[in-house]
């Protein structure tokens, strides 16, 4: 696991996107969600390799599709730069609907845990709850 | 990194303030729910996450679902994308195998395919680290490599200007697994496997993607008829959410996936 971490790492210190350099702030972004992500691992949770990374804008919540299997467990954890000083994460069911997580919130970072009861689409929604809008990245972990 | 016991008090903390929150939030709109982001990122699920959760509803000798070697030379690039993402896929049934040759043998011909494709240099590091976890048996770690290999692949792709090779990769990812998965729960049908098979999200965005195809690459022989069977497919893999896919439903799911990943392992004839 430590040598994942180090890998997604350097690559987050190399790009975000394949084609230009990461800011210093999607670096932190990711570097915390990663830091709290890898503590979910030491419960058997693997952290996928990918990762979803933009900035807060005022007034719109980043909303991203992901696609779940029942049976499987769930973290959901979105860091952000240091500006942000409260974020939050929900998760809805295909329908739309907020379906009920195990949160977990400490200023610029926030997770949502939860085993979906059927597979399908699923949205998570990210939000910017104080501070002023910068980046974040959203990674998640299954077991 | 955070130790977890200092996560898991600030999260019992955080809990308390917050659960109340999560119910309180507004369901989305239908146009929030069309405009929502889709990745190859994070909106595709890995090879991975679909064995895990089958591996839930009982004990699987995954060395049934090997199949036999498949060519690495193929003439077109296109057909070795798809085959690329049929690999890896076929990399994870190994390592769910536990097998450790199967697992280094699959590694060498993704390596082959990658350095035809001209983005070895970017994974012959992840090759060689597959053998020696492969033969270390350290499985957990295969599967990280494993996802890392695939995700260098598709960066090295993009970075040459090649992002509807990226697309084709996870096609074949996807029908692999899928031909994978439903070949398993047609044979041991139950109603928790039959509903892991309901993916029309998935297909839905591997859909898209393939429209936005380039003209000359939708004209490859092998992707006109993946795009072909990835139609029929939508329409069969949209199971209903409160019925669980019938023993039939699987078998037609299983057979087109079978034909489909069959198509784009045969050689190309002029």
């Amino acid at each position: 696991m430590k040598r994942l971490l180090f890998a997604l790492a350097l690559a987050t210190a190399t790009t975000t996107s394949p084609l230009r350099a990461a800011s210093d702030d999607e670096v932190a972004a990711r570097k915390l969600a990663l830091e709290v992500a890898g503590a979910f691992s030491n419960d058997g949770f693997k952290i996928r390799d990918g990762n979803w990374g933009g900035k807060f804008v005022a007034g719109k919540s980043p909303l991203i599709q992901v696609n779940l299997y029942a049976g499987n467990q769930y973290w959901f954890t979105v860091g952000a730069a240091e500006a942000a000083k409260k974020v939050a994460i929900t998760v809805f069911d295909e329908a739309g609907k907020p379906v009920v997580t195990d949160p977990y919130a400490d200023t610029s970072v926030a997770a949502a845990g939860f085993a979906p009861a059927n597979s399908g689409p699923y949205y998570i929604r990210l939000e910017l709850a104080e501070g002023t809008p910068t980046a974040f990245c959203l990674i998640y972990s299954y077991r | 990194m955070i130790p977890t016991l200092r996560i898991l008090a600030s999260g019992l903390a955080a809990v308390c303030l917050c659960a109340s929150a999560a119910g309180e939030a507004t369901p989305l709109t239908p146009e929030e729910i069309a405009t929502a982001t889709k990745t190859d990122d994070l909106s595709i699920p890995m090879p991975g996450e679909f064995m895990a959760s089958l591996n839930k509803i009982g004990k699987i000798d995954w060395t049934k679902m090997f199949r036999p070697p498949i060519a690495t030379n193929y003439t077109s690039r296109e057909q070795m994308a798809l085959n690329l993402g049929g690999l890896i896929a076929d990399g994870y049934v190994a390592i769910e195998a536990e097998d450790s040759l199967q697992v280094k043998n699959i590694g060498k011909d993704i390596l082959a395919i990658a350095r035809t494709l001209g983005v070895s240099k970017d994974v012959l590091e992840r090759g060689g680290s597959i053998a020696n976890f492969a033969d270390q048996k350290q499985w957990e770690q295969l599967k990280e490599e494993l996802e890392a290999t695939q995700n260098e692949v598709k960066t090295a792709m993009t970075e040459r200007k090649d992002s509807d090779l990226v697309t084709l990769v996870t096609v074949g990812g996807w029908l692999r697994a899928t031909e994978v998965m439903s070949g398993y729960v047609a044979k041991n049908h139950t109603d928790a496997g039959a509903k892991l098979l309901r993916q029309p999200g998935v297909v839905a965005f591997l859909n898209k993607r393939l429209g936005g195809l380039g003209e000359k690459v939708r004209g490859d022989a092998t992707v006109a008829a993946v795009q072909k069977k990835m139609g029929e497919l939508e329409k069969l893999i949209s199971f209903p959410l409160e019925r669980a896919p019938s023993g039939d439903d699987v078998k037609q799911l299983n057979t087109l996936t079978t034909e489909v990943v069959k198509d784009i392992s045969r050689k190309q004839t002029k």
